[in-house]
This record gives structure tokens, sequence and C-alpha cells, in this order.
């Protein structure tokens, strides 16, 4: 058997993927929140979990440093990666939307200013639409971009969409369903094709279990 | 010891060394299976790319202005000069021709210099269209990798007149053929799904269209599977080529090293039939693609068959190094020291050893400095490793050497 090497994002959905890895029957002994270790082991040391920052989940998995990586479809859809797309873990679910003023309009005929943490996912989006952008990379708080005239829209993740109203924003199109989902190393998939095989069955067979 | 650590340090030298070694192997390898190198120049004329669709984004293509005012761009690809160069050869008349090439492609992709330019090395089988030509190319494939020294790698064939068929009867936009291409090759069955059903193509092309980047694994038992979407003649056609194939690369001995991916979509869009990618333990990105193109050279005029494949040798040099398959037969040159009186000596003592091929420096002995060498004393007395040899003739000097070094 080769052995797994699994990079998780850090942080809250790391807990929600540990407990599906358990449902699974891979169990991380020494794993706890609390814990500062970035590496553990299951049982017979047949997998090997690593944390890392969620958007250099995709990253590792396509340079090869993980065979597998469990990460939201933001960082996927952000990092371009070449990688296997297998699985939709279904947690984590949230939606890329394009946010502004209630009554804004796009004008076709002029560049649109979009701040953005994901200017790659804004840049595609607009792209396929014809429409002319110019990219903000904000790092945080960007709902205020609009208010404060630093962009006409945003371009960011949408969970329940209190944020945007507290702000006085809203919706004006959704781009893209976001959960979190099991990327694979495409040589991997190639030259380790047992033992990814298995594990997605296994973990597949879980979620299935789970209502 | 002192020596060999000042030489490593070097990194130009050592990652050149290393590179070339590569490239003679696969050089080395190409021309044991009858192939001969050729070059070609590397501005070309854009017009040239320009027309020939759905190969290289012309945005990603390095385009110079000459005083004329003509636009040439730096080679993108090995594939289409040599292709151009024998459909033009008129004397070749449709014999079979096998050509290989190692030079640099140039491509813009964002990042300084370096990230523009990559060597690529590959074969191209002109003149022969059986399922022979398409398992020897292979299996040279298979028999490099092998010999670049991975131990766990794999060669996914698949075949571009699958999903092309498919996709004809589809009759999608470009938007959609995108992002349709997209979800297959990330094998993203979650979104593919749902993609599929907001098409309006019937269910039975749905189907066909969601098998595709399933029918993945082991060469016989895809091929069994592929029989269930098989809508019309042509995908019949395909799916007897696929198997003609698999049988000859059976007796090549190497369908443990394969794995069949319908899934495989080239971005080249010239080929035609029987696709690859070899890929090595943990490298996500392919070191070596190839694939059947045999329509490219009616684009210069003469339809011929023709199948090739070229490695992206800085990815297998990217790949080696992750491996730690990177070995140090760095033979530091010989250090030649002499007195003054035996400088003459020590020149022409050099002069031998070079034309027997040992890499030689000569120096003047410094007491002071902590020299390691052979060193040329007067009246013919020369020091190896602490022994003192008197040396009358050429033989016994270089039996000395060989003695000390282990030869050349």
């Amino acid at each position: 058997m080769e052995k797994l090497t699994i990079a998780l994002a850090k942080g809250r959905p790391a807990k929600h993927t540990i407990e599906t890895l358990e449902a699974a029957d891979m169990q991380f002994i020494d794993f706890h929140e609390k814990s500062r270790k970035l590496v553990f082991y299951n049982a017979d040391e047949s997998i090997k979990l690593i944390f890392v920052k969620a958007v250099d989940v995709p990253t590792y998995v396509e340079r090869g440093a993980a065979d597998i990586g469990i990460v939201g479809k933001d960082n996927i859809l952000e990092s371009r990666a070449e990688v296997y797309e297998l699985l939709d873990l279904g947690i984590g679910k949230c939606k890329f939307s394009v946010a502004g003023f209630p009554d804004y309009t796009i004008d076709a005929n002029r560049p649109l200013t979009v701040a953005t943490k994901y200017p790659n996912v804004a840049e595609k989006h607009f792209s396929r639409k014809g429409q002319e952008i110019e990219t903000v990379k904000l790092n945080g708080s960007v709902e205020l971009a609009p208010l404060i005239g630093l962009a006409d829209v945003i371009v960011d993740i949408v969970e329940t969409g209190n944020t945007l109203k507290e702000n006085g924003l809203a919706v004006l199109e959704d781009i893209d369903d976001i959960s979190t989902r099991l990327i694979v190393n495409k040589a991997s998939f190639a030259t380790k094709a047992t033992e990814v095989r298995s594990f997605i069955d296994q973990l597949n067979h879980a979620l299935e279990r789970t209502p | 010891m002192q020596q060999k650590k000042e030489r490593l340090s070097n990194q130009a030298v050592r990652s050149y060394k290393i590179k070339s070694q590569l490239i003679r192997k696969l050089r080395t390898r190409f021309a044991t299976y009858g192939y001969e190198q050729v070059h070609t120049p590397a501005f070309e004329d854009y017009d040239t790319y320009a027309s020939i669709q759905k190969t290289v984004n012309k945005n990603e293509m390095i385009k110079v202005i000459d005083r004329s005012g003509k636009v040439l761009v730096l080679r993108p690809d090995g594939t289409i000069p040599i292709t151009r160069s024998t459909a033009l050869d008129r004397e070749i008349n449709g014999s079979e021709q096998r050509l290989f090439y190692i030079f640099n492609v140039y491509r813009e992709q964002g990042g300084n210099g370096s990230s523009k330019e990559s060597t690529q090395a590959g074969v191209e089988l002109f003149g022969n269209k059986q399922p022979e030509a398409d398992a020897e190319v292979i299996a040279l494939a298979v028999h490099t990798l092998k010999e670049i020294g991975f131990d766990n790698f794999k060669l996914e064939v698949g075949h571009a007149g699958f999903f092309k068929e498919l996709v004809e009867q589809a009759n999608l936009t470009d938007d959609e053929l995108q992002q349709l291409e997209e979800l297959i090759q990330s094998k993203n069955m979650v979104e593919m799904e749902p993609f599929l059903k907001q098409l309006k193509i019937s269910e039975e092309l749905q189907q066909a269209l969601y098998a595709i980047p399933l029918l993945y694994g082991n060469p016989q038992a895809v091929l069994e599977e592929t029989k269930a979407i098989i809508r019309n003649e042509h995908m019949q056609e395909v799916l007897n080529n696929l198997k003609d194939v698999t049988e000859v690369l059976a007796d090549y001995g190497i369908l443990e090293h394969l794995t069949l991916n319908l899934g495989l979509i080239n971005n080249m869009h010239y080929y035609t039939d029987i696709i690859f990618q070899g890929f090595v333990e943990n490298i996500g990105k392919p070191v070596l693609m190839g694939g059947r193109y045999d329509q490219l050279g009616e684009q210069f005029g003469k339809a011929m068959p023709a199948i090739g494949f070229a490695y992206e040798v800085d990815v297998v040099l990217e790949a080696l190094k992750q491996h730690k398959r990177i070995e140090d037969n760095n033979n530091p040159p010989l250090q030649l020291l002499y007195v003054p009186e035996a400088r003459g000596n020590a020149f022409s003592a050099a002069k031998l050893l070079r034309e027997q091929g040992y890499p030689v420096i000569t120096k003047p002995l410094d007491r002071d400095a902590e020299q390691a060498g052979i060193i040329f004393q007067a009246n013919g007395r020369v020091v190896v490793n602490g022994m003192e040899h008197q040396v009358k003739t050429d033989d016994e000097l270089l039996n000395i050497v060989e003695q000390a070094t282990g030869g050349v």
C-alpha cells in the first residue's frame, strides 16, 4: 500500500472534515481542535493529514505535496489549479455572487470596477459575459468598497446575505455554488489509483449514510 | 574533497549538467528507435500560426517585428514547424519519416523571462497510420520514462475522436464547449450533471457525455465499458482503433504502465485520434504529451498521417529534483600542479591526458595554499596521492593517472 497525504484547510472547516473522515472509519486519535500540530496520522499510518491555509490547499495538491485535498470550491476556482474535482462533501455551502447597491445596473459600455478577494473568479465571470472589468484586489471588508466609491460592485462569498444587507447592499447576480470539495492530484489518480479510489469510496459511503 | 564542494556551489554549471545528461539520454534512445534529429528556426512567420485554428492561443505567442515591419513569432510549438518542413519537402513523397527535435519553445505566460522559455524533446513519425505506428511511439515514450528513472509512472491514453464526435452531435456554443471541456478535464461529476441537464440535447447524448470522464482505468475494462456509449459507426471505428493499438501495446509488454482515459482532452486541437500524456508520481502536470494529428499536414498542402510526442524537459527536471533522482556524478577536472622547472612537462602531460578525454586544469604549485592534485616536480618526478613516481614515458603517466582516478 502506498501512503496517501491529504491536505486540509485549517480552521473551522477542518473539524467538520475530520468528523466526516471519522464517520468513514478513519480515526485520527491525537487530533483535537486546540492542537497546534499540523501533521496527523491515522492508526496504521497509511494516511497522513496535513493542515495548511485554505487558499494553499489547491496548490499543495496540484504540485503533488498532497495527493488529495479537501477545500472550499471558492479556493479551487480562484487558484485555477489543474486537479481532479471528484466529490462534493456537501458542507460549507454558500455562493459566489456579484453584489452592489440594490438599484445598481451594470453598464455594458464601460469597464466595471470590481472589488474582490477573488480576482480570477471575477475576471472569468465577467469575461464570459463580455463585460470589461477592472479589479481591485482587497483582503477583507470587501463590502465597504461600493460604499466609499472604491468600486461599482463586489464579487464575494455570500452565505446568508446579512452582512450585505447591513451595509445596504444586495446580491445582483449569482456566479457559482460553493461547498467543500475533494480534489485529487492528476498524477496520484493514475499512479496510486487503488489507494486514491478506495479512500474516495470510503468517504462517499460515509457521506451517503449521513443525511 | 575541498575542490568538490567548491565546484558544486556553481548552480549554473550543475543544473546545466543535469539537463544535458537528461537530454543526452533522450537523444540516444530516440536514435535507437531509428529517429533522426532535425532543427527548425526559432523565428517563424506569424501568419503560419495565426492561420492554424485552435492550437496556440494568439495571446500566448511572443511576437517580434522585423525591420520591414513583418511580424514574426518565436516558435511556440515543435510539431507545427516540423510538420510544415516535412510537408513542403517534395522529395519525401509520402515515405515514412522518423524525426526528433530538442529545442526551446516560447510562450507568454506571465512571470519573468525564464518562464517564457521551455525546452521540449519530441519525436514525430510521419507517413504511417497503422496501429503499429501508434504503439511504437507510445512504447518509445514508456521506454524513455523508465530510463529517466521514474519507478511509478503512468501513460494515460485517450482518443480525440471520441469527444469530438459527441460534441459535434451536441451543437454547443463556444462558451458551453469550454465549460464542458473544463468539467471533463477535472472529472467534475458533481457539476457535470446539472450542466448537461440544462443543455438542449437528448438524454442519450447526455448519458454518453456524462460517461466520458468515468471511462478511466485498466485498458481491457475500459474498452468493455466504452461499448455502452457507442452511438454510430464512427464511434465504433474509434473504439476499434483503440482496441487495435492496445493489442499491439500488449505485445510490447507495457500494458501495466498504461491507463485508458477517455476524458483526456488536449488543448492543442490538431490532434485527431489517439492522444496520450505521461504522468510521474506526485507531479500534477504531464511530463510528456502527444498524439496522432493526421490533418495538420493539409494546412501546408499535403495530407499525411503523423503521430508524435514531446517531453517538457523542465517539468521532468523538476520531477527528478522532487523525487531526489539526481545522481551526483560530478567528476571535477584533474588538477596538474607544477614547479617552475616542470612547467613544460606538465603542459605536455595535460595535452596527453586531454586527448584521452580527461578534463584537466594546470596551475603553478603554491606551497602555501592547500592544493590537491598531481604534482609535477623537477627531473620527471610526479607525486600522486602522496606517492612519488619516476615517470619516463607517456604510458607510465597514463597508468598512474588511471590508477589514481579510476580512468575517464
